[in-house]
Protein backbone atom coordinates (compact mmCIF):
# COMPACT_ATOMS: atom_id res chain seq x y z
CA UNK A 1 0.00 0.00 0.00
CA UNK A 2 1.55 3.34 -0.96
CA UNK A 3 1.38 6.49 1.16
CA UNK A 4 -1.10 8.31 -1.07
CA UNK A 5 -3.59 5.44 -1.03
CA UNK A 6 -3.25 5.15 2.72
CA UNK A 7 -3.81 8.89 3.19
CA UNK A 8 -6.90 8.76 0.96
CA UNK A 9 -8.24 5.76 2.85
CA UNK A 10 -7.63 7.52 6.16
CA UNK A 11 -9.42 10.63 4.99
CA UNK A 12 -12.38 8.62 3.69
CA UNK A 13 -12.60 6.62 6.93
CA UNK A 14 -12.46 9.76 9.05
CA UNK A 15 -15.24 11.37 6.97
CA UNK A 16 -17.37 8.25 7.42
CA UNK A 17 -16.78 8.13 11.18
CA UNK A 18 -17.63 11.82 11.53
CA UNK A 19 -20.81 11.18 9.56
CA UNK A 20 -21.82 8.62 12.19
CA UNK A 21 -20.46 5.32 10.83
CA UNK A 22 -18.73 3.85 13.89
CA UNK A 23 -17.58 0.73 12.01
CA UNK A 24 -15.48 2.81 9.62
CA UNK A 25 -13.07 3.36 12.50
CA UNK A 26 -12.06 -0.29 12.17
CA UNK A 27 -10.18 0.52 8.97
CA UNK A 28 -8.14 3.13 10.83
CA UNK A 29 -7.36 0.68 13.65
CA UNK A 30 -6.37 -2.02 11.13
CA UNK A 31 -3.97 0.29 9.31
CA UNK A 32 -2.38 1.90 12.37
CA UNK A 33 -2.45 -0.78 15.07
CA UNK A 34 1.01 -2.09 14.33
CA UNK A 35 2.78 1.32 14.21
CA UNK A 36 1.05 2.51 17.36
CA UNK A 37 1.85 -0.66 19.32
CA UNK A 38 5.47 -0.60 18.16
CA UNK A 39 5.75 3.05 19.11
CA UNK A 40 4.32 2.31 22.57
CA UNK A 41 6.73 -0.62 22.90
CA UNK A 42 9.65 1.75 22.44
CA UNK A 43 8.28 3.88 25.26
CA UNK A 44 7.84 1.08 27.80
CA UNK A 45 9.40 -2.16 26.45
CA UNK A 46 6.50 -4.14 27.91
CA UNK A 47 4.30 -5.89 25.38
CA UNK A 48 1.01 -5.97 27.26
CA UNK A 49 1.42 -2.42 28.45
CA UNK A 50 2.27 -1.31 24.91
CA UNK A 51 -1.06 -2.72 23.71
CA UNK A 52 -2.94 -1.01 26.54
CA UNK A 53 -1.29 2.29 25.74
CA UNK A 54 -1.99 1.90 22.02
CA UNK A 55 -5.64 1.10 22.81
CA UNK A 56 -5.89 4.27 24.88
CA UNK A 57 -4.36 6.23 21.99
CA UNK A 58 -6.99 4.85 19.60
CA UNK A 59 -9.81 5.76 21.99
CA UNK A 60 -8.45 9.30 22.33
CA UNK A 61 -8.18 9.47 18.54
CA UNK A 62 -11.81 8.34 18.25
CA UNK A 63 -12.94 11.03 20.69
CA UNK A 64 -10.86 13.76 19.09
CA UNK A 65 -11.29 12.85 15.42
CA UNK A 66 -13.20 16.06 14.71
CA UNK A 67 -10.20 18.05 15.94
CA UNK A 68 -7.95 16.72 13.18
CA UNK A 69 -7.32 19.66 10.84
CA UNK A 70 -6.48 18.56 7.36
CA UNK A 71 -3.40 20.82 7.34
CA UNK A 72 -1.19 17.92 8.43
CA UNK A 73 -1.48 14.28 7.39
CA UNK A 74 -3.63 11.95 9.46
CA UNK A 75 -0.57 9.93 10.45
CA UNK A 76 1.24 13.04 11.74
CA UNK A 77 -1.78 13.95 13.86
CA UNK A 78 -2.20 10.37 15.11
CA UNK A 79 1.47 9.98 16.06
CA UNK A 80 1.50 13.33 17.88
CA UNK A 81 -1.63 12.33 19.77
CA UNK A 82 -0.18 8.90 20.60
CA UNK A 83 3.07 10.49 21.82
CA UNK A 84 1.04 12.71 24.15
CA UNK A 85 -0.92 9.73 25.46
CA UNK A 86 2.21 7.62 26.02
CA UNK A 87 4.03 10.49 27.69
CA UNK A 88 1.22 11.13 30.16
CA UNK A 89 0.70 7.39 30.77
CA UNK A 90 4.36 6.99 31.64
CA UNK A 91 4.23 10.01 33.91
CA UNK A 92 1.39 8.38 35.82
CA UNK A 93 2.97 4.92 35.91
CA UNK A 94 6.66 5.05 34.95
CA UNK A 95 8.18 2.12 33.08
CA UNK A 96 10.41 -0.19 35.11
CA UNK A 97 13.88 1.10 34.36
CA UNK A 98 17.29 1.07 35.97
CA UNK A 99 19.15 4.35 36.41
CA UNK A 100 21.45 5.02 33.46
CA UNK A 101 24.51 4.59 35.71
CA UNK A 102 23.49 1.02 36.56
CA UNK A 103 22.77 -0.05 32.97
CA UNK A 104 25.69 -2.47 32.68
CA UNK A 105 27.37 -3.05 29.40
CA UNK A 106 27.65 -6.77 28.77
CA UNK A 107 31.28 -7.81 29.16
CA UNK A 108 33.36 -9.84 26.74
CA UNK A 109 35.92 -9.13 24.10
CA UNK A 110 34.68 -7.95 20.77
CA UNK A 111 36.04 -10.99 18.98
CA UNK A 112 34.07 -13.35 21.24
CA UNK A 113 30.71 -11.80 20.59
CA UNK A 114 28.21 -14.53 20.05
CA UNK A 115 24.85 -13.83 18.53
CA UNK A 116 23.24 -14.15 21.93
CA UNK A 117 25.64 -11.71 23.49
CA UNK A 118 25.15 -9.30 20.64
CA UNK A 119 21.42 -9.42 21.21
CA UNK A 120 21.84 -8.91 24.93
CA UNK A 121 24.10 -5.94 24.31
CA UNK A 122 21.62 -4.40 21.90
CA UNK A 123 18.75 -4.93 24.33
CA UNK A 124 20.82 -3.34 27.12
CA UNK A 125 21.34 -0.28 24.95
CA UNK A 126 17.64 -0.07 24.05
CA UNK A 127 16.69 -0.34 27.71
CA UNK A 128 19.28 2.30 28.58
CA UNK A 129 17.31 4.69 26.36
CA UNK A 130 14.43 4.40 28.84
CA UNK A 131 16.75 5.53 31.63
CA UNK A 132 17.60 8.78 29.84
CA UNK A 133 15.99 11.96 31.17
CA UNK A 134 12.59 12.45 29.49
CA UNK A 135 13.70 15.48 27.42
CA UNK A 136 16.36 13.27 25.72
CA UNK A 137 14.53 9.95 25.85
CA UNK A 138 11.54 10.93 23.75
CA UNK A 139 13.50 12.45 20.84
CA UNK A 140 15.54 9.22 20.62
CA UNK A 141 12.42 7.04 20.70
CA UNK A 142 10.58 9.07 18.07
CA UNK A 143 13.58 9.66 15.79
CA UNK A 144 14.37 5.97 15.44
CA UNK A 145 10.70 4.99 15.37
CA UNK A 146 10.23 7.33 12.41
CA UNK A 147 13.20 5.69 10.68
CA UNK A 148 15.48 8.66 11.33
CA UNK A 149 13.10 11.18 9.79
CA UNK A 150 13.94 14.27 11.85
CA UNK A 151 10.99 16.31 10.54
CA UNK A 152 8.46 13.60 11.43
CA UNK A 153 9.92 13.11 14.88
CA UNK A 154 10.03 16.85 15.56
CA UNK A 155 6.46 17.24 14.40
CA UNK A 156 5.29 14.40 16.67
CA UNK A 157 6.78 16.28 19.61
CA UNK A 158 5.77 19.74 18.34
CA UNK A 159 9.41 20.83 18.60
CA UNK A 160 11.57 22.81 16.16
CA UNK A 161 13.94 20.56 14.22
CA UNK A 162 16.99 22.37 15.62
CA UNK A 163 15.94 21.62 19.21
CA UNK A 164 15.22 18.04 18.27
CA UNK A 165 18.66 17.68 16.69
CA UNK A 166 20.39 19.15 19.75
CA UNK A 167 18.54 16.82 22.12
CA UNK A 168 19.35 13.82 19.94
CA UNK A 169 22.99 14.72 19.95
CA UNK A 170 23.03 15.08 23.74
CA UNK A 171 21.18 11.77 24.14
CA UNK A 172 23.71 9.97 21.92
CA UNK A 173 26.56 11.48 23.92
CA UNK A 174 25.00 10.22 27.17
CA UNK A 175 24.58 6.73 25.71
CA UNK A 176 28.11 6.77 24.29
CA UNK A 177 29.55 7.50 27.73
CA UNK A 178 27.49 4.70 29.22
CA UNK A 179 28.60 2.17 26.59
CA UNK A 180 32.29 2.78 25.89
CA UNK A 181 32.78 -0.76 24.58
CA UNK A 182 30.66 0.10 21.57
CA UNK A 183 33.75 1.68 20.04
CA UNK A 184 35.65 -1.59 19.78
CA UNK A 185 32.60 -3.39 18.55
CA UNK A 186 31.77 -0.81 15.92
CA UNK A 187 35.34 -1.26 14.64
CA UNK A 188 34.73 -5.01 14.44
CA UNK A 189 31.50 -4.41 12.53
CA UNK A 190 33.36 -2.17 10.08
CA UNK A 191 36.17 -4.73 9.66
CA UNK A 192 33.66 -7.52 9.13
CA UNK A 193 31.93 -5.45 6.49
CA UNK A 194 35.25 -4.75 4.75
CA UNK A 195 36.74 -8.28 5.01
CA UNK A 196 33.91 -10.75 5.49
CA UNK A 197 36.05 -13.77 4.48
CA UNK A 198 38.89 -12.95 6.84
CA UNK A 199 36.56 -12.44 9.79
CA UNK A 200 34.84 -15.76 9.07
CA UNK A 201 38.20 -17.54 8.97
CA UNK A 202 39.07 -16.14 12.40
CA UNK B 1 55.26 24.28 19.37
CA UNK B 2 53.58 23.69 16.03
CA UNK B 3 54.09 19.96 16.51
CA UNK B 4 52.21 20.07 19.81
CA UNK B 5 49.33 21.82 18.11
CA UNK B 6 49.35 19.32 15.28
CA UNK B 7 49.38 16.35 17.65
CA UNK B 8 46.57 17.86 19.74
CA UNK B 9 44.44 18.52 16.66
CA UNK B 10 45.11 14.97 15.44
CA UNK B 11 44.05 13.66 18.86
CA UNK B 12 40.93 15.81 18.72
CA UNK B 13 40.27 14.56 15.24
CA UNK B 14 40.73 10.96 16.36
CA UNK B 15 38.41 11.57 19.33
CA UNK B 16 35.76 13.06 17.07
CA UNK B 17 36.10 10.07 14.71
CA UNK B 18 35.76 7.65 17.61
CA UNK B 19 32.67 9.47 18.89
CA UNK B 20 31.15 9.53 15.44
CA UNK B 21 31.79 5.76 15.05
CA UNK B 22 30.21 5.00 18.40
CA UNK B 23 27.20 7.17 17.69
CA UNK B 24 26.78 5.50 14.34
CA UNK B 25 26.80 2.15 16.14
CA UNK B 26 24.22 3.38 18.66
CA UNK B 27 22.09 4.59 15.77
CA UNK B 28 22.42 1.26 13.98
CA UNK B 29 21.27 -0.65 17.06
CA UNK B 30 18.37 1.65 17.83
CA UNK B 31 17.22 1.73 14.22
CA UNK B 32 17.07 -2.06 13.93
CA UNK B 33 14.28 -3.07 16.23
CA UNK B 34 12.22 -6.20 15.76
CA UNK B 35 8.60 -5.38 14.97
CA UNK B 36 5.86 -6.47 17.37
CA UNK B 37 2.81 -8.03 15.80
CA UNK B 38 -0.47 -6.94 17.43
CA UNK B 39 -2.19 -9.71 19.36
CA UNK B 40 -5.19 -11.30 17.66
CA UNK B 41 -7.79 -9.70 19.92
CA UNK B 42 -6.37 -6.18 19.84
CA UNK B 43 -8.52 -4.74 17.09
CA UNK B 44 -11.68 -6.35 18.46
CA UNK B 45 -10.91 -4.96 21.89
CA UNK B 46 -10.42 -1.42 20.54
CA UNK B 47 -13.60 -1.59 18.46
CA UNK B 48 -15.57 -2.93 21.43
CA UNK B 49 -14.54 0.07 23.49
CA UNK B 50 -15.28 2.44 20.61
CA UNK B 51 -18.78 0.97 20.23
CA UNK B 52 -19.40 1.38 23.95
CA UNK B 53 -18.30 5.00 23.76
CA UNK B 54 -20.49 5.60 20.72
CA UNK B 55 -23.53 4.19 22.54
CA UNK B 56 -23.17 6.62 25.44
CA UNK B 57 -25.10 9.93 25.31
CA UNK B 58 -22.97 12.86 24.27
CA UNK B 59 -21.56 14.70 27.27
CA UNK B 60 -23.07 18.08 28.05
CA UNK B 61 -20.82 20.75 26.65
CA UNK B 62 -19.87 23.43 29.11
CA UNK B 63 -22.02 26.56 28.51
CA UNK B 64 -19.17 29.02 28.14
CA UNK B 65 -21.39 31.87 26.90
CA UNK B 66 -23.64 31.70 29.93
CA UNK B 67 -20.74 31.12 32.28
CA UNK B 68 -18.85 34.15 31.02
CA UNK B 69 -21.99 36.31 31.22
CA UNK B 70 -22.64 35.06 34.77
CA UNK B 71 -19.05 35.65 35.87
CA UNK B 72 -19.10 39.18 34.43
CA UNK B 73 -22.43 39.92 36.14
CA UNK B 74 -21.26 38.51 39.48
CA UNK B 75 -17.98 40.40 39.17
CA UNK B 76 -19.84 43.63 38.43
CA UNK B 77 -22.18 43.19 41.41
CA UNK B 78 -19.27 42.31 43.68
CA UNK B 79 -17.26 45.29 42.47
CA UNK B 80 -20.20 47.61 42.96
CA UNK B 81 -20.74 46.24 46.49
CA UNK B 82 -17.09 46.75 47.40
CA UNK B 83 -17.16 50.23 45.95
CA UNK B 84 -20.30 51.13 47.94
CA UNK B 85 -18.69 49.85 51.13
CA UNK B 86 -15.46 51.77 50.55
CA UNK B 87 -17.02 54.99 49.29
CA UNK B 88 -17.47 56.65 52.72
CA UNK B 89 -13.82 55.94 53.39
CA UNK B 90 -12.69 57.98 50.43
CA UNK B 91 -13.26 61.62 51.48
CA UNK B 92 -10.52 62.92 49.25
CA UNK B 93 -12.40 61.93 46.14
CA UNK B 94 -15.02 64.08 44.54
CA UNK B 95 -18.22 62.46 45.80
CA UNK B 96 -20.36 64.18 43.23
CA UNK B 97 -18.26 62.87 40.40
CA UNK B 98 -18.41 59.37 41.86
CA UNK B 99 -22.19 59.54 42.21
CA UNK B 100 -22.45 60.32 38.55
CA UNK B 101 -20.64 57.04 37.80
CA UNK B 102 -22.57 54.77 40.15
CA UNK B 103 -26.09 53.54 40.51
CA UNK B 104 -28.48 55.68 42.56
CA UNK B 105 -27.49 55.64 46.21
CA UNK B 106 -29.79 54.01 48.79
CA UNK B 107 -30.87 57.53 49.91
CA UNK B 108 -32.53 58.02 46.55
CA UNK B 109 -34.82 55.07 47.30
CA UNK B 110 -36.22 56.56 50.47
CA UNK B 111 -39.75 56.85 49.06
CA UNK B 112 -39.70 53.07 48.39
CA UNK B 113 -38.54 52.21 51.87
CA UNK B 114 -40.65 49.91 53.97
CA UNK B 115 -42.74 46.88 52.97
CA UNK B 116 -42.72 47.70 49.25
CA UNK B 117 -38.95 47.47 49.15
CA UNK B 118 -38.94 44.07 50.88
CA UNK B 119 -41.51 42.72 48.44
CA UNK B 120 -39.34 43.96 45.60
CA UNK B 121 -36.32 42.04 46.91
CA UNK B 122 -38.38 38.87 47.35
CA UNK B 123 -39.79 39.22 43.83
CA UNK B 124 -36.32 39.70 42.40
CA UNK B 125 -35.04 36.59 44.21
CA UNK B 126 -37.96 34.57 42.85
CA UNK B 127 -37.36 35.78 39.31
CA UNK B 128 -33.66 34.89 39.55
CA UNK B 129 -34.53 31.42 40.92
CA UNK B 130 -37.00 30.89 38.08
CA UNK B 131 -34.43 31.93 35.52
CA UNK B 132 -31.88 29.52 37.05
CA UNK B 133 -34.36 26.67 36.94
CA UNK B 134 -35.33 27.38 33.33
CA UNK B 135 -31.69 27.62 32.32
CA UNK B 136 -30.70 24.33 33.96
CA UNK B 137 -33.71 22.55 32.35
CA UNK B 138 -32.73 23.92 28.98
CA UNK B 139 -29.12 22.80 29.36
CA UNK B 140 -30.12 19.35 30.54
CA UNK B 141 -32.58 19.08 27.64
CA UNK B 142 -29.96 19.96 25.05
CA UNK B 143 -27.68 17.31 26.54
CA UNK B 144 -30.37 14.66 26.00
CA UNK B 145 -30.96 14.05 29.70
CA UNK B 146 -34.59 15.30 29.69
Amino acid sequence: MNATTSAEEDLAAVEQVLAGDVEAFEGIVRRWQSPLINMAWRYCRDRSRAEEMAQEAFIRAWRGLSRWRRESSFSTWLFALAANVYRSELKRFPAQTLPLESAHEPSGAASQLSELEERRRQEALRRAVLALPLRYREPVILYYFHEMDLAAAASAMSLPQGTMKARLSRARALLRRRFPQLEEESAVVELTALNPGKEAAN
Amino acid sequence: MNWTKTIRSEENGAGADRNARMEAEIGRILATEEKLIPSSGFMASVMEQVRQEAALPRPISFPWTWAVAGILLAGGVFGWGVFEILRPELPALDILALRALTLPSPQAWVPLAGPVEEVGWVAMALVISLLCWLLSRRLAGSGGLL
